[in-house]
């Protein structure tokens, strides 16, 4: 025994070190599905660590531990694990994703044109991504990224990235060729659909190109316009929603049932910055978006809805809570939607660029019907809320700005970071920091703490470029 | 340091046959030829027998013997044996000489190669086997604190907890720093299996560490081998250091006759455990349950309810806030409390009085005791000997339903099979079985959350009942009056009850050995040895508890990101197995009297494997109180499995040169081949060279000086990289509809060279006057260089972390150990041991361009981490804003200002020195010795202060502030909002002290209102770091051993008894609360405290037979 240890090849040693359990190689399509899940995860889930922009938009707000709503971002080390969530669990996976995708041979006929369309949605995803680290942060790595022989990453411009960003988006699209299939059942967003991709692929870049309108308006114009004019078509109605459907057991549950019925916790709770402005609107999807709570001090039931103080401890049996559909396990998570790119369309045909037809004011009410009835409010709830003049567009107070801003805040409820992104774009409505607010609102992240100690040079570099590593500093789009 | 001969010689009597015709009565006196004081306790034997008697206090003995050719021997540890023929004369007066000049001290070294210790170039410091006797504990590493200079024992107060054993300091970036353990030639394993997420102070259990299995009255003695000299042999895992155990055998006390060898040992220990209550909070007694005053009813403190559909609101207790911010108690008030919404209780829908709770929280713990018996059979014969022990042990813990059960049964043996021939063979098998260990960390289940988060008016007595009454989860937590679903925390006694883990291993250590000796000064040795291991750690929570983190997440053990759930059952199936295949060469021989050369060369093939298979039920369980996978309410998630190979083919060769006793040098090489490099790396080589200089040899003139010696050495240790760091691997993960995969987060790398730890030593060992007076001194330094370690990068690299080669570690150090004995009379000695060590650490490099590396990031916000130019494993978070030194205070609110970046380093896990001092006093048959113990400096973070002080808990956050006033009353000016204006009677608040922006004193009053004033809401974490200083006197030790005359009519040959007290006092600590020892388990994560248990002051009796 002994003896023939000793004379076991180096070759045969080294065989013990084989990971026998976990595959050198898979399938760039699993890969893929495992992106899509951890992209919507992040954008979806409530947890205080990773997305607390239900928070910062005053959606929500905590009942008793309010750090987060307060603008506690260093506790829990929120930017880092947003931002290593986006890196590592998202942008990696869609990055080999695509490697091995394109370096697999699919000879056989349509094979070539699936494989393109599959790597032209890959890229789609890859953009989305990097656009939500770049609205987050502002300038970051980059051109150098996704380099591990590279462990100091110079960030770059932000503006720079945006823009090639969206160049990758023409491109994509251009690839595309609804014709062909595409990742069938590995993408669960649209099941393989190549024409919804190419929709959700332009919708997109009418968002990202309407973002840029302040500082790169040519640019931006340009943009949109290309957008709109595509052959396949923005997402014309919540049929063509960017959505993911959760599943009814765990670990498979949507993100919010998981924190707020799995968890057996108690911790958020409807902001009364929303509720407020919902119940003085008479908002039909009021009872879609929340419960209602007894406010009787007769003993005679008094239902009504009634938000927690934004900022403040609550006492959660106090007040509304949120709506039972929302906890559902099944409940889909939503990153693009219908009423989203109307709104976007609006906002476009106020600042004169070519919508390919119709007013502001026909998007703007297309925005707030298509918003009513996702929610599973009726016709009339629609017609009703519309014509009440504070929320018609003729009659709403406010520049289109103020009008458009505010609706879609309403409408971008439960999809915390989007309404954030456009309460920064907009201004509107105007919310304001609680009064223990270790800041004001935050208008974007500060980098992760681990950056300023695994790249601190380049950190220290990207930091004096924004004009200093705070929340308060605006980013590049974010002119006004 | 042989520190307990004397108890040895006390505790080794031998029986006496009755007298009968022609007999001799011998009588007399031995005394020492150095202070012609007589020795107790000197052993007198008829030559060739084991007939014989010792000494008394007086060094007299009497002898009563048959026969006219009489010799007897006189022999006592450290003096030279004496033969005295009897002549006519019965009266014989012996003066005995110390032996210390000439008397071989030997220590068994690497591999177990004995070696005459005055030859070594090198430190070693060995423990008596008794020292870890007396005391009954789990783990007899705890009790080597102290004992031996530069070792670094860590215990954590967790039940059936591991300890840290650390020897020169930590040297190793994130690998293994334990030291290695030995048992007669053979490693075994001290891996803790505890979680990834444990490890980090997440939910999880500490499931002590593997050499605990070992049984302490097995052991004869343990020997330290420090430094990477000391252990070249062993290769790259002992580069740590490593703790070599000898057991007891068979032993011959006469000429092979095994009747006379034939011996039986009982050992009986009793140990009950009182908690130290300076390690447990003391909580304020004046608020109640909540977070501050922003609910309902009078003074905004309440749940108003309708109860009763009545249409009246009752006033209850904010059941769902665990806190103690609320109402001022009120004896007067009466108000529904959590009991009643209890069926059961007395108080069912009744409003009790507003009080604080009688049994507070430390109520929860119990006495623990410990019970351990073990009885033992040796023989010794011409041939060989024999030992079998069999022990059990039994602790009941300090929490409810928590027990450890261990057997442990021990053969070994060797026989001479010819003059040229010995085997030798040892199986040990140990079972362990444990119920209830405390959850670790902050997590939803640990009951040692109370010292976080709890409610002051809670009775745990009354929580008790309640829960046996009910047999449900009767928690004071409810939702809310009108909910009544736990919260955050449920009962404690459900929790230990119905929510408690179970873990058991099975566990085979044995070896076979054979040695042939080929000439008188060739032998060759081969050895076949294994050490395996199966664990099962079952979890457990029951339906009806609150949903916590549980089942199975990511992360390399499942351990991480782990989903809420309800109730469910999960398993963890370890198994571990090590063999090793040792064959060598051994040779001694003298040349011309004066030169002496031995030699080794060899050969260890070891392979190594451990599997772990982690699975656990999804969604809950569909039938309450069934624990199995089938019981799961959803699909099984996917199970966590893990199987590792490692192998390392060691060649090695040795050679010791000793010139006429004065001089040695010894010369190492060994070849490593590892299986966990790659193939152009997998071979390395590393050697070390030790001299030593016996100088009092060449002035024998000078008397008082008995013994000198200088060594010197320098070592240079490699070593492989963990199992499977070369080549990348995906994640699989539950499918999505579709299969799912993951990028790892961890980049692997194909490249990977060996480590190197590079040594120096040198050191002075000195004795003076005979055997009164000596000491040892160690200088040392190692470099630890081209670490593999998964190097934390920018996720914008697309990981988190890199395999790399890199960094340098520095320690450096001194060892101190003295051993004196100040007075010896006839009947009295006392002795006493010092042990000193300082070592310090420095992060000389991490890998290029990386200034930072986050060894562990925990709850509360702070990490640890390595950081060039400071010590290995400081702790970084947030800091105080400073202006000139002074602490900024904001001048809103009079809170402190906080940094807004966490990486300032606010502490250093590393003590500046250790130490230990035992002083033993033998009089006559009685021997008392005590033990104190010292850890200097170094930090802790302590989230429990950090937490209960936010939340209200302590007494700290109610008292009457510099005006008189309760400081939680609100702050209030004469003119509202003008601090100048002066302040209303009954103002509360405080001032902290510091300065405002423009450096001005601090005069703004502070709110302590609302919960978070005096806790993490509003200080850094700097405020919740402490000096780990600890002074303990560990042990005490009575024992008293039966006079041979007593017994000698009887069959037994000794009793001894004794009374131990361990733990005994915490003479002095900085850390409140706490022990400032109390850590999460084994591993190079320290300094971090979180609901730790408290620690007990032991208290214990022990008796010990022989026949």
């Amino acid at each position: 025994m002994v003896i023939m240890l000793v004379f076991s090849s180096c070759k045969k040693l080294q065989d013990l070190n084989k990971d026998t359990k976990n595959p050198l190689t898979v399938s760039g399509e699993s890969l893929f599905t495992g992106a899509e899940v951890n992209l919507f995860q992040q954008m979806v889930t409530p947890n205080a660590n990773y997305n607390i922009w239900r928070l910062i938009s005053q959606q929500w707000t905590e009942t008793t531990y309010t750090d987060e709503s307060n603008y506690d971002l260093v506790d829990r080390t929120i930017p880092d694990n947003h931002w290593n969530w986006i890196y590592q669990y998202v942008i990696k996976d869609l990055d080999q994703s695509s490697k091995i995708i394109a370096s697999t041979s699919y000879p056989f006929d349509p094979g070539p044109a699936v494989k393109k369309n599959r790597l032209a949605i890959i890229e789609i995803l890859t953009v989305y991504s990097w656009s939500v680290l770049v609205e987050t942060f502002g300038n970051i790595p980059y051109s150098q990224a996704l380099n591990i022989n590279n462990l100091l990453p110079k960030y770059d411009d932000g503006l720079t990235i945006y823009e090639d960003l969206i160049k990758r988006l023409d491109t994509a699209t251009v690839h595309l060729d609804p014709a062909y299939g595409s990742l069938d059942v590995a993408d669960q967003m649209y099941f393989g659909d190549v024409a919804a991709w190419a929709k959700f692929a332009n919708s997109l870049k009418l968002r990202m190109g309407m973002l840029l309108s302040d500082v790169d308006p040519v640019f931006a114009k340009a943009t949109v316009e290309s957008a709109v004019s595509d052959e396949n078509g923005l997402i014309g109605s919540n049929l063509d929603n960017a959505k993911l459907v959760y599943m009814s057991s765990p670990p498979n549950t949507n993100p919010i049932y998981d924190e707020l019925v799995a968890s057996g916790r108690h911790d958020y709770i409807p902001a009364n910055t929303l509720v407020d402005t919902m119940n003085r609107m008479n908002d039909p999807r009021l009872p879609f978006y929340f419960t209602q709570v007894d406010t009787s001090t007769t003993g005679d039931p008094k239902l009504a809805y009634v938000g927690g103080i934004y900022g403040e401890s609550n006492d959660f049996t106090q007040y509304s809570h949120v709506a039972d559909n929302i906890q559902i396990p099944t409940f889909e998570g939503l990153i693009f939607d219908y009423a989203e790119t109307e709104f976007l369309l609006a906002e476009g045909a106020e600042r004169g660029y070519n919508v390919g037809g119709g007013s502001a004011r026909e998007h703007y009410n297309n925005a707030i019907g298509a918003s009513i009835t996702y929610w599973g409010g009726s016709d009339d709830d629609v017609k009703n809320y519309l014509a009440d003049p504070r929320v018609a567009y003729s009659t709403a107070p406010g520049n289109y700005k103020r009008k458009i801003g505010f609706q879609k805040w309403i409408a971008l409820y439960n999809r915390g970071f989007e309404a954030w992104t456009e309460w920064r774009k907009f201004d509107y409505p105007v919310l304001f920091p609680p009064h223990r607010a270790l800041s004001p609102v935050p208008v974007r992240f500060t980098y992760p703490i681990a950056e300023q100690t695994l790249n601190g040079a380049n950190y220290a570099t990207a930091s004096a470029a924004i004009g200093g590593d705070l929340v308060t500093t605006k980013l590049f789009w974010d002119k006004y | 340091m042989r520190t307990f001969t004397i108890l040895t010689a006390l505790f080794f009597f031998v029986g006496i046959h009755a007298a009968t015709a022609q007999t001799r009565i011998i009588t007399g006196q031995v005394t020492s030829s150095e202070d012609k004081n007589p020795i107790p306790g000197v052993t007198v034997l008829l030559k060739g027998t084991r007939t014989g008697t010792s000494t008394n206090a007086d060094g007299k003995f009497t002898l009563t013997l048959e026969g006219i050719n009489i010799t007897l021997v006189f022999s006592y540890v450290g003096m030279k044996t004496e033969e005295i023929t009897l002549g006519e004369s019965n009266v014989v007066n012996v003066i005995l000489q110390p032996a210390m000049t000439t008397m071989k001290e030997v220590v068994v070294t690497a591999l177990g190669i004995p070696r005459e210790k005055k030859s070594l170039g090198y430190s070693t410091q060995e423990v008596s086997g008794d020292v870890v006797q007396k005391i009954k504990t789990d783990n007899f590493m705890n009790l080597l604190s102290g004992e031996v200079a530069g070792i670094q024992i860590r215990t954590t107060t967790n039940i059936g907890g591991s300890t840290n054993v650390l020897l020169r300091g930590i040297k190793s970036l994130e690998g293994n720093n334990q030291a290695l353990f030995v048992i007669d030639g053979v490693p075994v394993s001290n891996e803790n299996t505890n979680t990834l997420d444990q490890q980090d102070a997440g939910v999880g259990y500490d499931f002590g560490n593997a050499a605990s299995d070992i049984n302490p009255d097995d052991i004869e003695s343990i020997n330290v081998l420090k430094g990477a000299a000391a252990t070249a042999l062993y290769g790259s895992r002992a580069a740590n250091g490593v703790i070599m155990i000898t057991t007891k055998k068979g032993a011959s006390r006469g000429d092979g006759d095994s009747k006379k060898n034939f011996h039986v040992t009982l050992n009986s220990g009793i140990k009950i455990g009182f908690v130290d209550k300076s390690t447990f909070p003391t909580y304020q007694q004046e608020y109640g349950a909540g977070y501050g005053h922003y609910y309902d009813g009078p003074g905004n403190y309440w749940y108003m309810r309708d109860l009763f559909g009545n249409g009246q609101l009752e006033q209850c207790v904010v059941t769902s806030e665990d806190a103690s911010y609320g109402a001022p108690f009120d004896p007067n008030l009466m108000v529904y409390q959590w009991d009643a919404f209890n069926p059961l209780s007395p108080n069912y829908h009744k409003a009790t009085p507003w009080v604080a709770a009688k049994n507070g929280p430390i109520t929860l713990f119990k006495n623990p005791t410990t019970y351990m018996n073990s009885v033992s059979i040796e023989n010794a014969f011409k041939a060989g000997n024999i030992r079998l022990s069999y022990t059990n042990y039994k602790q009941d813990g300090l929490l409810p339903n928590s027990q450890m059960i261990k057997n442990n049964v021990l053969l070994n043996g060797s026989w001479n099979v010819t003059d040229r021939v010995t085997v030798a063979g040892s199986a040990n098998y140990i079972a362990t079985q444990n119920q209830g260990r405390n959850e670790t960390g902050y997590g939803t289940s640990s009951v040692l959350s109370l010292r976080q988060w709890y409610q002051t008016n809670v009775d745990l007595k009354e929580q008790k009942d309640a829960y046996f009454q009910t047999k449900q989860n009767m928690t004071w937590n409810w939702s809310d009056p009108t909910d009544l679903t736990p919260i955050f925390w449920d009962n404690y006694y459900w929790t230990q009850y119905e929510n408690y883990e179970t873990d058991g291993r099975n566990r085979f250590i044995g070896w076979a050995s054979l040695d042939y000796k080929i000439t008188n000064w060739l032998d060759i040795f081969g050895r076949m040895s294994v050490d395996m291991y199966d664990e099962l750690q079952e979890e457990r929570r029951a339906v009806g508890s609150i949903p916590s983190q549980f089942g199975i997440g990511y992360g390399i053990d499942g351990s991480l990101g782990r989903s809420y759930q309800g109730s469910g059952y999960l398993r963890r199936d370890i198994t571990f197995s090590e063999y090793n295949y040792d064959i060598m060469a051994n040779f001694n021989k003298e040349f011309l009297k004066v030169f002496s050369i031995k030699g080794v060369l060899g050969m260890n093939i070891r392979r190594t494997n451990q599997s772990r298979l982690v699975s656990a039920t999804n969604g809950g369980l569909i039938v309450p109180e069934v624990y199995s996978l089938q019981n799961s309410a959803g699909p099984l998630p996917l199970p966590n499995e893990l199987a590792s190979k490692v192998g390392v083919n060691g060649y090695y060769a040795s050679a010791s040169l000793g010139w006429n006793s004065l001089v040695y040098l010894d010369l190492t090489l060994r070849c490593d081949q590892s299986s966990t490099l790659p193939v152009e790396h997998s071979v390395y080589f590393y050697p070390s060279v030790a001299g030593s200089f016996v100088f009092s040899n060449l002035i024998k003139e000078v008397k008082w000086i008995s013994f000198g010696k200088v060594r010197l050495n320098y070592a240079v240790v490699g070593n492989g990289a963990p199992y499977n760091d070369l080549v990348d691997n995906y994640s699989l993960a539950t499918p999505f509809g579709s299969p799912v995969t993951f990028v790892p987060e961890i980049k692997k790398n194909p490249d990977l060279r060996p480590e190197m730890t590079h040594s120096l030593e040198g050191g002075l060992e000195m004795k003076f006057f005979g055997k009164r007076l000596g000491f040892d001194f160690d200088l040392y330094q190692t470099n630890s260089i081209d670490q593999i370690v998964p190097l934390k990068v920018s996720a914008a690299t697309g990981y988190f972390y890199k395999v790399i080669n890199a960094g340098n570690i520095q320690n450096r150090g001194i060892e101190l150990a003295l051993n004196a004995i100040p007075v010896q009379t006839r009947s009295f000695k006392w002795n006493i041991t010092v042990n000193w060590a300082r070592n310090r650490n420095k992060v000389i490099s991490l890998a290029e361009g990386v200034e930072d590396l986050q060894l562990g990031y925990f709850q509360g916000g702070v990490s640890i981490n390595a950081r060039v130019g400071q010590p290995y494993g400081v702790i970084e978070g947030t800091d105080y804003v400073y202006l000139n030194g002074q602490k900024v205070v904001d001048p809103a609110t009079g809170y402190y200002e906080v940094t807004k970046n966490s990486d300032n380093v606010i502490g250093n896990i590393n003590p500046d020195w250790t130490g230990g001092m035992r002083n033993t006093f033998t009089y006559k048959n009685w021997a008392l010795s005590f033990m104190v113990d010292v850890s200097k400096g170094g930090d802790i973070f302590s989230l429990d202060m950090s937490y209960g002080l936010a939340t209200g808990l302590y007494k700290e956050t109610a008292y009457l502030n510099d005006l008189g006033n309760p400081v939680r009353n609100p702050v209030i000016y004469n003119t509202p909002g003008d601090p100048n204006s002066g302040y209303a009677p009954g103002s509360g608040g405080f001032i902290n002290p510091g300065v405002k922006p423009d450096g001005s004193p601090n005069n703004i009053r502070a709110s302590a209102e609302n919960y978070g004033a005096f806790g993490y809401l509003y200080n850094p974490n700097r405020a919740f770091v402490y000096d780990a200083t600890y002074v303990k006197l560990r042990e005490i030790a009575l024992s008293y051993t039966f006079p041979a005359s007593l017994l000698k009519k009887t069959f037994i040959t000794g009793i001894t008894l004794s009374a131990v007290a361990s733990n005994v006092w915490i003479i002095f600590k900085n850390l409140p609360y706490a022990d400032p020892e109390s850590g999460l388990g084994s591993g190079n994560l320290q300094g971090y405290s979180t609901s730790s248990l408290p620690s007990t002051r032991d208290f214990g009796f022990n008796l010990k037979f022989a026949f």
